[in-house]
């Protein structure tokens, strides 16, 4: 048993499973940091990106890792379509009564979620999709990992990070940063805020689809299987402290860990009670998360 | 208020005569109006991604019937068209749904819908109507408990019997020790509290038993266990979505004892495109069916299937969504649409089926024997028990 903890396997485990709960969540933090809307239609994204890399996969023989950024790129699209389509609009609509904004974009993107899922059933009916893709095994002493998961968690990891810099180093980084923590000020001081929620979807989506993509390689789908990704992201988000960017990184590392030691020293059963009953925990003790600066809320 | 809906009703009819008259148009003329046909299916929720090889045995089924033109009603070839509804993947809707199609489309007859949980719940509403239906997709100890008349049940993969029938597989092979992991939903713990008292009786060691919830997302822990325990056979009681998640993590941790059971998920096409056909090959799995020589339609079956819809059926759904199809096809030939006649021959009578003969004793089939399949060569074959094996078991070489 004590081997089993020390081998590094199960913190191999962790960290590809914390890296894609990050990535997943990451995106989610984002457009709720920057307009506090919480996108319930996010892991249908995630879904979505799935899909992308399986047909570009099973059709033409695209390996996953280079349609990735190319999907990445639709995503963004995507987020910058439904930005200027749809939001905007609600927004306008809405000015001045953020109440009503977040009850608005809550029943948007669950009607959006709704119809996503059931436009891929349509198009591609409900089957299960997987393939198989690097799924070779490389062996580094007593430690035994599939390529797939290897590239998921470099792609993953290697994406946060660089999301990460990019909100400390560049200007429109710091900017969001800026709105995500003052708004008003933020705007008073002549941040382009219009310009900073834009990036946030498109980033925001771009990631999404992004965790689609290394998730397909790894697990099976289906037009259905978006669901349980919103809730990670969500547990994520919420123990790392909501619009907390980099706080949410450390949050799903912290989930990885729960999930793979925690199943480890107890049993695989108790997997929901021991994810939940620690958000629960951390509610209780941390109200802002468990990262929270207090500066930023005092 | 009446008339109008009379008229209305008359209407509609009149339509689909009119519509019949233009799909026959050129063909022999038909002698009545099309066969309504209703079932409710899983298209959206959780369950949607398990039902698509029922259906497209359905839909494959219609086609042909239609192509050698229509069902023969008691002597007289009629047209089939389906009246299908999504349940939502929620028995409570199935309910509903099939009360609507006996009470309100007043369907001619019906089909099963997918899965144990919606057969409990819809026996009680064709028993309350008399609307016979045969069943398939459903398999637990407790479908021995709905009240017989109406409904019956055609597949012999019932939990109690796969205990026995997996233990004197394993004893076959000379298989001493095993793992049992087992995913915590119904299907699944039933087959472990048959499965493990059968074990112990036959004297084979479970060196560990250990069981998972639905939503597991990394097996490492367990399977790191499960490897260090060394033992003959890895019994994976998994339903579709975590079998692919063993498969997968049992090649990286080299989990590679020579007898690999997958319980549900394997029989499926998906299941080698998902894992590489490399580690499908060996696993052997829950199904009662192959195409087999002996057993009459059961090669043009996979071959009409295959052709279609570019993979293989379901070994174990999409067989045992044309088995009921062909009873039912056989009463109706002979019956018309009298539903009770209908039911007193599916009572007692035997059918020929592609999975060989088939007769019920109150609600179960009780000639189809409980078996399983193997992955060889990329192709599934029975190879339990001898008595209808199409290949021979090969232990598993790795993933």
């Amino acid at each position: 048993m004590i081997d089993t903890l020390l081998s590094g396997q199960l913190l191999f485990s962790a960290l590809v499973t914390g890296s894609l709960y990050a990535l997943t969540a990451l995106g989610l933090n984002l457009v709720y940091g920057t307009m506090r809307v919480l996108n319930v239609a996010h892991g249908d994204l995630v879904m979505l990106g799935a899909y992308a890399a399986f047909w570009a996969f099973t059709l033409w023989g695209i390996s996953p890792l280079l349609a990735a950024p190319a999907v990445a790129l639709i995503g963004a699209a995507l987020g910058y379509a439904v930005y200027r389509g749809i939001f905007q609009r609600l927004l306008a609509a809405g000015a001045g009564h953020a109440g009503r904004i977040e009850g608005n974009s809550l029943l948007l993107f669950f009607g959006l979620s709704i119809i996503v899922q059931n436009a891929v059933a349509l198009a591609f009916t409900p089957n299960n999709r997987a393939y198989a893709y690097l799924d070779e095994v490389v062996r580094i002493g007593s430690l035994s990992m599939t390529g797939n998961r290897i590239a998921a968690l470099a792609i993953a990891g290697t994406t946060c990070i660089a999301v990460a810099l990019f909100l400390r180093r560049s200007v429109i980084g710091l900017a969001m940063r800026a709105v995500i923590e003052r708004r008003e000020a933020a705007y008073v001081v002549g941040v382009d805020v219009d310009l900073v929620q834009l990036a946030s979807f498109a980033i925001g989506f771009a990631s999404a689809a992004l965790a689609g993509v290394l998730m397909s390689m790894l697990e099976q789908f289906s037009p259905f299987s978006g669901f349980p990704f919103t809730i990670a992201g969500f547990i994520v988000i919420i123990l790392g402290g909501l619009g907390n960017v980099m706080a949410g990184l450390l949050a799903a590392l912290v989930l990885g860990v729960i999930e793979t030691y925690g199943v480890a020293l107890t049993s695989a059963n108790l997997r929901s009670v021991l994810l939940y009953g620690c958000f629960v925990g951390a509610l209780l003790l941390f109200p802002n998360g468990l990262f929270a600066r207090r500066s930023v809320r005092a | 208020m009446k008339s109008s809906r009379m008229s209305r009703r008359s209407l509609v009819s009149g339509l689909f005569a009119l519509a019949a008259m233009v799909a026959a148009a050129g063909a022999p003329a038909q002698a009545d109006k099309p066969l309504r046909i209703g079932f409710s299916m899983a298209r959206t929720g959780m369950l949607a991604n398990a039902t698509p090889s029922q259906l497209n045995t359905y839909e494959l089924w219609k086609e042909q019937v239609n192509a050698r033109g229509g069902m023969n009603v008691g002597g007289v070839k009629r047209k089939v068209e389906f009246v299908i509804y999504d349940d939502q993947s929620k028995p409570e809707q199935a309910v509903r749904i099939y009360e609507k199609l006996i009470t309100d489309d007043k369907v001619d007859l019906l089909l099963a819908p997918w899965g144990t949980p919606f057969h409990i719940a819809i026996a009680p509403v064709v028993e309350k109507y008399k609307f016979p239906l045969v069943g398939n997709t459903a398999a637990s100890v407790s479908l021995r408990e709905v009240k017989p008349g109406y409904i019956w049940f055609t597949t012999s993969a019932i939990p109690d019997r796969i205990g026995v029938e997996l233990t004197a597989f394993l004893k076959a092979q000379g298989v001493k020790s095993v793992v049992v992991l087992a995913n915590v939903l119904p299907f699944t713990k039933e087959i472990k509290n048959f499965l493990e008292p059968e074990l112990k009786k036959a004297g084979i060691d479970i060196k560990l038993s250990s069981e998972y919830p639905p939503d597991i997302k990394d097996m490492t822990a367990m399977l790191t266990q499960a490897k260090q325990a060394n033992v003959d056979a890895v019994l994976a009681l998994a339903y579709p979505g975590d079998s692919v998640l063993y498969a997968k993590q049992a090649k990286e941790l080299g989990v590679n004892s020579p007898f690999q059971f997958i319980a549900i998920g394997p029989s499926d096409a998906f299941f080698p495109k998902a894992v590489g056909a490399a580690s499908a090959e060996g696993v052997v799995t829950i199904a009662h069916w192959a195409p087999r020589p002996e057993w009459k339609g059961s090669q043009a079956f996979y071959d009409a299937y295959v052709k279609k819809f570019g993979e293989d059926p379901d070994f174990l759904n999409s067989a045992l969504a044309w088995m009921s199809l062909e009873i039912l096809e056989a009463a109706v030939a002979k019956n018309g649409l009298n539903k009770e006649k209908i039911r007193a021959m599916i009572s007692t009578e035997t059918f020929e089926t592609i999975n060989g003969k088939v007769k019920f004793n109150g609600v179960q089939n009780v000639i189809t024997p409980t078996a399983f399949v193997q992955y060889q060569k990329g192709r599934l074959q029975i190879v339990w028990p001898a008595s209808i094996a199409t290949g021979r078991y090969e232990p598993k070489k790795g993933w």
